[in-house]
């Protein structure tokens, strides 16, 4: 399970900012040639460094006006500071000292105990992936809530089975795997699935009357007043008429029940009446609700890409497991693969291969021709 | 000290209030700031490793990337040719008709920031008045406060990022 808490993306935030500010000071005496490299290389990494980068150089004009307006005298200022000072280390003195540290830590305790209730809170949702005992290894059964109330963010979490899902806060889904079949119940809200490929347990997404039969596909569901929605945003997915409950559930996959299929890109509404017509849709308003940058801290490019999937009805494939096991950092818009791409392109032995209908990310055949298919 | 620092990265912190105004802060202009952003970013991508070790001086590279950018984002909206490349004329363009209320916006944000100042601890505000106001040394500094002027760098470091933070805050 991947979690990007608040806590998560504003320490790396501050520690973006810290980096861009050492960067920005650094340049006022000449770079040498490795530092100019690491520069470029560190600007290279993440939109967010340039952006921040550029952010710190504001700053800096805005300092120099902000500072002039202090009054206070140098020596009045490094008068205060030294005053500051908690303990006037003596030598002799050293015993003093852990009773004064002592005196600090309650504060990092408090919010370490902070901390720790959340991780109580992510422990809960992640027990949606604990096998249960007397259960076969394979079967997994779970509720999940998304967040509830004015907590903004979007939970992501990855299912056992590697199936990744977002939750929109006040989102409910029901999970049940067995050794047949992959279930998934939305009560209510807004998910975004990503299925994870598992041939032997077809994955079905109960909404309502209806089944969503997924063949490995990213999409969409919403329920509300209005009824339910359904955006593919890539792959195929079947919908179907759910069966009655009293039929033994083991039969559902049946073609001929089928109401609609649908590919990237197209909508369907449902609801107790009947189904709407499959119509084509703009991704981007299905997915408005999801976070619009795209955070990650030593993750895998799989994992990072699955993301990035979550916004394009041409996904990104990593088709090597060396550069899918490589842990990058970052933080990039949502709406711009593209970013992340160019950036993937840069890696070393990785080429871009631009296909109709995905993005294929390849181990170089050969160091010469890392530029085939580039951007 | 500062005159050490490349051209453009001068210019454009001076001019920063005014570009920020237009591309970095109204909310109405929020996609502009992005896109600019992701354009530069994707800019910097295309430098064929070769080339990367003969900028000599990355900081003038960018910024003179996000200047040009800014400059033919100007020419789309305006639908006219600039008269000439210099980032000066760029920023006169962009600021013209919105100068007052850029100005007003860069003083109360001076204002806040001058606020933040006041929160920072007594040594990171001494070490950061006496570098940006008094324009002091590392070493002079590093005197005064009777500490190493590595310590100097971290404390305007941390004075840097967290009235940045802080001011990210607001928007």
């Amino acid at each position: 399970m991947s979690e990007a808490t608040h806590f998560d993306a504003a320490r790396q935030a501050r520690r973006i900012t810290e980096q861009a500010a050492a960067w920005y000071l650094e340049q006022q005496e000449p770079l040498t040639e490795r530092q100019r490299v690491a520069f470029l290389e560190w600007l290279r990494a993440s939109p967010q460094h340039v952006a921040e980068y550029f952010a710190i150089a504001q700053m800096h004009g805005d300092l120099k006006a902000a500072a002039a307006l202090q009054t206070q005298s140098v020596a009045a200022l490094t008068e205060r500071a030294r005053r500051d000072n908690p303990v006037v280390l003596f030598p002799h003195m050293e015993n003093v000292l852990p009773r004064e540290r002592g005196a600090h830590p309650p504060r990092r305790r408090r919010a370490l105990a902070a901390w720790a209730a959340t991780a109580v809170v992510l422990a809960a949702i992640g027990l949606g992936v604990v096998r249960l005992p007397g259960h076969s290894e394979k079967t997994v059964q779970a509720t999940m809530h998304g967040a509830v109330g004015n907590d903004a963010a979007v939970h992501t979490m990855k299912l056992a089975d590697g199936t990744l899902v977002q939750l929109d806060r006040n989102s409910v889904i029901d999970v049940h795997f067995d050794q047949h079949y992959r279930r998934i119940n939305v009560v209510r809200g807004n998910v975004l699935f990503d299925i994870g490929k598992d041939p032997a347990r077809p994955m079905l997404v109960n909404v309502g009357g209806h089944v969503l039969q997924d063949i490995g596909t990213v999409f969409d569901v919403k329920r509300d007043a209005q009824g339910d929605t359904l955006t593919v945003i890539s792959g195929r997915v079947r919908v179907l008429k759910a069966p009655d409950p009293s039929v033994n559930a083991g039969d559902v996959v049946l073609a001929k029940d089928a109401v609609a299929d649908l590919t990237a890109g197209q909508q369907i509404e449902l609801n107790a009446a009947g189904a709407s017509a499959v119509h084509a849709v703009k991704i981007a308003r299905a997915t408005a609700w999801l976070p619009a940058d795209i955070r990650f801290q030593r993750e895998t490019v799989s994992d990072v890409a699955r993301r990035f999937n979550a916004y394009t009805s041409k996904p990104l494939l990593i088709q090597s497991a060396s550069i899918g096991d490589k842990r990058i950092s970052g933080i990039f818009h949502a709406n711009n693969p593209q970013a992340f791409v160019a950036y993937l392109a840069t890696l070393p032995g990785v080429t871009v291969i631009n296909d109709t209908d995905c993005i294929r990310i390849v181990a170089s055949a050969a160091q010469a021709d890392t530029k085939a298919g580039h951007l | 000290m500062r005159e050490k620092h490349g051209a453009w990265s001068a210019l454009f912190a001076e001019k920063s209030a005014m570009l920020s105004n237009y591309f970095l802060r109204r909310v109405a202009h929020r996609w502009d700031a992005q896109d600019l952003v992701q354009e530069v970013y994707l800019r910097l991508l295309r430098i064929e490793p070769a080339d990367a070790a003969n900028i000599r001086s990355p900081e003038a590279y960018l910024f003179t990337v996000a200047a040009n950018l800014v400059k033919e984002h100007a020419v789309l909206r305006q639908q006219q040719p600039l008269g000439s490349d210099e980032l000066d004329q760029v920023v006169e363009q962009l600021v013209a008709p919105t100068n007052l209320e850029a100005d007003m916006d860069s003083q109360s944000r001076q204002q806040r920031l001058g606020a933040l100042i006041d929160r920072l601890s007594p040594k990171c505000k001494a070490v950061l008045i006496m570098h940006y106001r008094d324009e002091m040394s590392y070493r002079e500094i590093a005197e005064r406060m009777s500490i190493s002027t590595h310590m100097v760098k971290k404390y305007i470091v941390k004075g840097l990022a967290a009235c940045r933070q802080r001011m990210a805050d607001y928007e």
